[in-house]
């Protein structure tokens, strides 16, 4: 009851007309990153954070912002997996697989309204789950001593190297290379300066806008340069545009179950959703059997990712909200700007801010509605983005970040640090370190050492603290777990291939 | 071969990092850890994992360099450094057309083309930020036609 309440104020909060024209903006904007093959959510947030905080909007009218985009990339990236066989971003892979085969069948319009309703199911069952569950989380994580904290951080990094499988090492190293980033700047608890080399623009730190501009949007720039001379046309959306009552109901459970999956991968810190989408066709594949036919245009196949990674995203903001970590690369972004307005997301946000969470919970119903009445009749309109060509959209992309970074601080500095860590990050791109690891650690650098060292001062240096309580131990065991995944799966392939050769 | 220089430079660093943070030291704190350890922790797990890496790189390892790409890509990066550089002096309206132009040049656009959309996205993107959005931007060598 008191959850209802809450919600109420939320929708009071979300209803506020800056806050709709706010969330139509971002939906929109949302749409038009994700459907730019890419260009992602990470992009589309890092570009509009800093002019978001430029113009001074308040916390939740910016977070409602970036919720906003971060959903409406999950619906955009749908649209040229259909036309052009090319993911909008990573997490509409799975999408192309149904969805292009439908399209040169003639089936485009069904394929995209389709995968624009399983879309709308998939968040919408994921926010009723925030809804419910991120209360409880918060709750029981009000008990969470800096120890526990410490340990969890350690988790939900852990848990990035296991789930993310083929390349565990450089999965932790890239985590790492994030925390160390954190480091630089004074101290907070000794007022020492560390890694700044007597540098002015280097004293407070490495603000956080200029390394996920810097990391992704520049380094997106350097990576288009190998796409430059794609000609490739998209299908044309034809005939019928709207699915029939058959067709939804012959896909509503897979989008059902899909949802379902994708939230609770959603929620695991560290997978996102790219993995939920592929999990959910995988099992969706399995359960037809022989009677599906995946891969030629099945239409579960495409309501089931798109499902999934809806659902996802709307998952992954439960532990940014309940917990301060967060699920994905995204809502780490999502979390440094909520730093930078001074907010510390984590169990007491429901008490301190409920109406920057509830806002942004009923901004999530409002959002998906807007998306969803949008994407169904302008997708021809969305469609035609995609023709824009790259010697326009690639010096827009490098002015709007570069005014983003120089909205920050007004220094050239921040600007000539934006381009090497652009150029770094193109590196660690090409060498396949994944990014959103890094900015995950950079993230939670300064939050993991200030609750180490908080909990060392309770002991006064004992480290018996860190596995004390039952939840550190739990987190430890778990954390353990996730570290020996990527060993337990070589192993496995590696006694499945010798079988092969004794066969 | 390219991740395995990489870990090894990246050891490198590792190890005059560890240098320079070793002189981290707070005058008087009541923090038993200070502000050393963390740091140095860090940079031992760093190094732990480029080790890995110069002894197994895995697959993506051996990916030929495609040097007209390369090329392009260091054009690129200068046009990007450029641009940071002389986005105050030169203001962001001129700096701004440069790098379109560039860019675009860059992308495979038409020098006309490319020129003219380089120019329109400076006058336009700087009519939105500066009175539109409210973002402060240098006027650099245009400076003279605020008065």
């Amino acid at each position: 009851m008191e959850t209802l309440n809450f919600l109420a104020q939320g929708f009071d909060v979300a209803l506020r007309p800056i806050n709709l024209l706010v969330a139509l903006f971002g939906a929109f904007v949302g749409t038009v990153v994700g459907l730019l093959p890419g260009l992602g959510p990470i992009n589309g947030v890092a570009i509009l954070l800093p002019l978001a905080f430029a113009l001074g909007l308040p916390p939740e009218t910016a977070l409602i912002l970036l919720a906003a985009v971060y959903l409406g990339c999950e619906y955009g990236g749908r649209i040229s997996a259909i036309l052009l066989n090319v993911p909008g971003d990573a997490a509409a892979i799975m999408t192309t697989l149904d969805g292009y085969p439908m399209a040169r069948q003639g089936k485009a319009g069904i394929a995209l309204s389709l995968s624009a309703m399983s879309s709308f199911i998939g968040s919408t069952i994921a926010t009723i789950g925030v809804v419910l569950f991120a209360p409880i989380l918060a709750n029981w994580a009000v008990a969470f001593g800096p120890a526990e904290y410490f340990v969890l951080m350690v988790f939900a990094i852990a848990c990035l190297g296991g789930m993310v499988g083929d390349k565990p090492v450089k999965t932790l190293l890239s985590a790492l290379i994030g925390l160390g980033l954190a480091t630089v700047g004074v101290d907070a608890t000794t007022g020492v300066y560390r890694f700044t080399f007597d540098s002015v623009g280097l004293s407070d730190g490495i603000q956080f806008v200029i390394v996920v501009i810097g990391l992704f949007s520049v380094s997106e720039v350097l990576l288009m340069l190998e796409h430059t001379a794609t000609g490739q046309q998209a299908v044309k959306a034809s005939g019928r545009m709207l699915f029939n009552f058959k067709e939804f109901s012959f896909t509503w459970w897979s989008s059902v179950r899909s949802s379902l999956s994708g939230f609770v991968i959603g929620v695991l810190p560290g997978a996102g959703a790219t993995i939920a989408s592929a999990i959910s066709y995988m099992s969706e594949k399995r359960m037809a059997g022989s009677s599906g036919r995946f891969g030629e245009g099945d239409l579960r196949g495409v309501a089931a990712p798109e499902a999934a990674n809806n659902a996802s995203a709307c998952g992954s903001l439960i532990p940014m909200l309940t917990l301060g970590v967060p699920g994905s690369g995204t809502t780490a972004v999502m979390i440094g700007a909520l730093t930078l307005y001074n907010i510390t997301p984590g169990p007491l946000l429901f008490e301190q801010q409920p109406d920057v969470v509830w806002g942004l919970i009923a901004s999530l119903f409002i959002g998906n509605v807007i998306l969803l009445v949008m994407n169904i009749p302008l997708v021809g309109l969305f469609a035609r983005m995609l023709s824009v060509p790259t010697w326009i959209l690639v010096p827009a992309i490098t002015i709007v970040s570069v005014v983003g970074v120089y909205a920050v601080h007004s220094t050239t500095f921040d600007l000539v640090l934006m381009a090497a860590l652009g150029v770094f990050g193109y590196l660690l791109r090409k060498m396949d370190f994944p990014l959103s690891s890094l900015i995950l650690g950079f993230v939670l650098g300064e939050l993991m050492e200030s609750n180490l060292r908080r909990a060392l001062s309770i002991t006064d240096g004992d480290l018996g603290i860190l596995w004390s309580s039952p939840i550190t131990i739990a987190l430890w065991v778990l954390t353990a777990i996730m570290l020996a995944l990527p060993g337990i799966r070589w192993m496995r392939a590696r006694r499945a291939k010798a079988k092969l050769v004794h066969a | 071969m390219y991740v395995r220089i990489f870990a090894a430079v990246w050891l490198l660093v590792c190890a005059l990092l560890a240098v320079v943070a070793w002189g981290f030291q707070a005058p008087f704190s009541y923090d038993p850890v200070g502000p050393r350890a963390y740091p140095l922790l860090l940079l031992f797990l760093m190094a732990t994992a480029a080790i890995w890496l110069i002894y197994k790189p895995g697959d993506a390892d051996n990916l030929p360099i495609s040097w007209p790409l390369a090329r392009k890509v260091a054009l690129c990066v200068f046009a990007l450094f450029a641009y940071a550089l002389l986005f105050e002096p030169l203001g962001f309206i001129v700096s701004t057309s440069l790098v379109g132009f560039g860019l675009g040049l860059l992308f495979l656009g038409r020098p006309l083309a490319s020129l003219v959309s380089g120019v329109l996205m400076g006058l336009l993107l700087y009519g939105l930020f500066d009175y539109l959005l409210d973002v402060p931007l240098p006027l650099g060598l245009l400076a003279f036609l605020e008065n």
